[in-house]
């Protein structure tokens, strides 16, 4: 596959290509060299370039500009997002709520608040769909719960969760709540100010905007500390000189974005219901990794498991033998450590199904003749590898 | 990323099958990523006349499969046995971290078909 065949590529929930109406805003501001914090008059075009990118994000959002702060990407926003909320109680740490499928930008950086700070962390599971119950936040609050991280959709599964559910009860009990809302943005209708939270992570590359920026919706800046201090960039929020192109990038993708989502979500729709059908009338066994209900999950987004397949070979066999790109569950392992998806663990999922999982989700460039040429590469792959293991007994 | 002898004995392995009324059947297993390699043979003399296998696991994982029926088919028991870990290293070629315990997979095929065919003489 080139870089510029799109048709094998079936992961754009790990990164999406950037759209031409990106490369092209981006190429035009490449020779505006001016610091955009600086006073001179091209320093003034820039900062004005800055300001158009951060309302077409807002716009994107449904929220005002002042809330976006740009950063470097989903990462950096969910550390953030969570450092900066809790610096305020590491004299007196309480308690975090978060589930067990968040993404390890959100994992490891609450680990190291508990770890080195002494927080308390309570971690929710999942339901065998992969949805986390609204009760068991709201049964998990405690007196001195301070900070709730729950994503708006997983990444691996494409579920949705109850972020607005959760949001009602944050703020009823007056605790931060922060979504990282990276796998939505730009699949489907995301309304900031309806949802109400105090933080929400984003990441352009998800949106065919460029790697290297993202941004954080932060309600009352006065709520959260800085994560990165210095020259009193992004109204101090986040220091360091603007990286402009990036900025403009993430800009025009949110413009991109806009007009289209709904058509994009409906043609998703199509083709997931498409796959899960012809999925179905396969030779092999499979199993579906998550919800298949078209209204509880991000419409690009199918996992599932086929029957007596190692997932790491399949996805291997898929791009040697047909030039498809997908993901999955479990990767490669040595001989002392397993590596499972943290995400289809906590789903309760068996380690065979774990290990035989692939993630499969659309985007952009993808037509409806990608969805039967996945079809007919997979059957055929599946077919050979089943043959390979076929009256194996059940492996140890 | 895999090489090229993993990616020819995954994608087009050669000796994918079962034999009727194998004379020696060997299993290697990994407890850890769960990999599966069943092996059977048919023996004349000292020497392996035909070999074939099954395998679930990863891609590097099936290649060793393919990549050990390869080896020893027609040769014979005892030059067999004189091959080491680095000569197992080479014959599944550069790998990654994480593709490295096939040689301990390869290994184990070796240990194996020596302990069955030492029966046989």
């Amino acid at each position: 596959m080139t870089e510029l065949q799109y048709s094998g590529y079936y992961d754009y929930n790990a990164t999406t290509p950037v759209a031409d109406s990106v490369i092209e805003k981006m190429s035009s501001v490449a020779r505006k060299f001016s610091n955009a914090s600086g006073k001179s008059a091209l320093s003034a075009i820039n900062k004005q370039l800055i300001a158009e990118s951060r309302s077409n994000v807002a716009d994107l959002l449904c929220c005002d500009p002042e809330n976006i702060t740009f950063v470097s990407g989903g990462t950096e926003a969910n550390n953030w997002a969570i450092k900066g909320g809790l610096l305020g109680f590491v004299k007196n740490p309480g308690h975090i709520i978060t589930s067990a499928i968040e993404h390890p930008s959100v994992l490891d950086t609450i680990k190291y608040m508990k770890d080195y700070f002494g927080f308390e962390v309570t971690y929710l599971t999942p339901d065998c769909h992969g949805k986390i119950k609204t009760e068991d936040v709201e049964k998990a609050i405690r007196p001195n719960t301070q900070l709730i991280s729950l994503m708006y959709a997983n990444n691996e599964t494409g579920v949705i969760q109850p972020v607005k559910q959760v949001q009602i009860l944050a703020r009823s009990r007056n605790i931060k709540f922060h979504v990282d809302a990276v796998q939505v943005v730009g699949k489907m209708v995301v309304n900031l100010s309806e949802l109400d939270a105090d933080y929400v992570s984003f990441s352009g590359h998800k949106f065919y905007g460029p790697k290297g920026i993202g941004g954080l919706y932060v309600k009352d800046k006065s709520s959260l500390h800085p994560l990165i201090h210095g020259g009193g960039q992004e109204t101090g929020m986040r220091s360091g000189t603007e990286n402009l192109m990036a900025i403009v990038g993430i800009g025009q993708a949110a413009k991109t974005c806009l007009p289209e989502i709904e058509r994009w979500n409906e043609k998703n729709n199509t083709f997931k219901k498409l796959l899960i059908n012809k999925m179905l009338e396969q030779e092999f066994e499979v199993e579906f990794n998550g919800t298949t209900s078209f209204e509880g999950a991000i419409s690009n987004t199918v996992n599932f498991s086929i029957t007596g397949i190692r997932g790491e070979a399949l996805a291997f066999l898929l791009e040697a033998k047909y030039g498809i790109c997908v993901s999955i569950g479990s990767a490669c392992s040595n001989n002392k450590k397993k590596d499972l998806s943290h995400v289809l663990e906590s789903m309760g999922c068996s380690e065979q199904r774990i290990q035989s999982a692939i993630r499969v989700s659309f985007g952009l460039h993808t037509e409806l003749a990608d969805i039967d040429y996945f079809i007919d590469a997979i059957s055929a792959a599946a077919k050979k590898l089943l043959s390979v293991s076929h009256s194996i007994k059940k492996a140890s | 990323m895999y090489n090229n002898t993993i990616m020819t004995h995954f994608t087009d392995p050669t000796f994918v099958g079962n034999i009727d009324s194998p004379e020696v059947e060997i299993i290697v297993g990994n407890s850890v990523c769960g990999d599966r390699i069943e092996v059977q043979l048919i023996v004349q003399g000292t020497v392996i006349s035909d070999v074939s296998f099954r395998a679930w696991g990863c891609a590097t994982s099936v290649a060793t499969g393919d990549i050990f029926c390869n080896s020893v088919k027609g040769e014979k028991f005892e030059e067999i046995a004189l091959r080491d870990r680095d000569y197992f290293s080479k014959m599944l070629g550069e790998l990654e971290p994480s593709q490295r315990h096939c040689i301990d997979i390869m290994e184990e095929l070796h240990t194996k078909l020596c302990r069955e065919t030492r029966k046989l003489l």
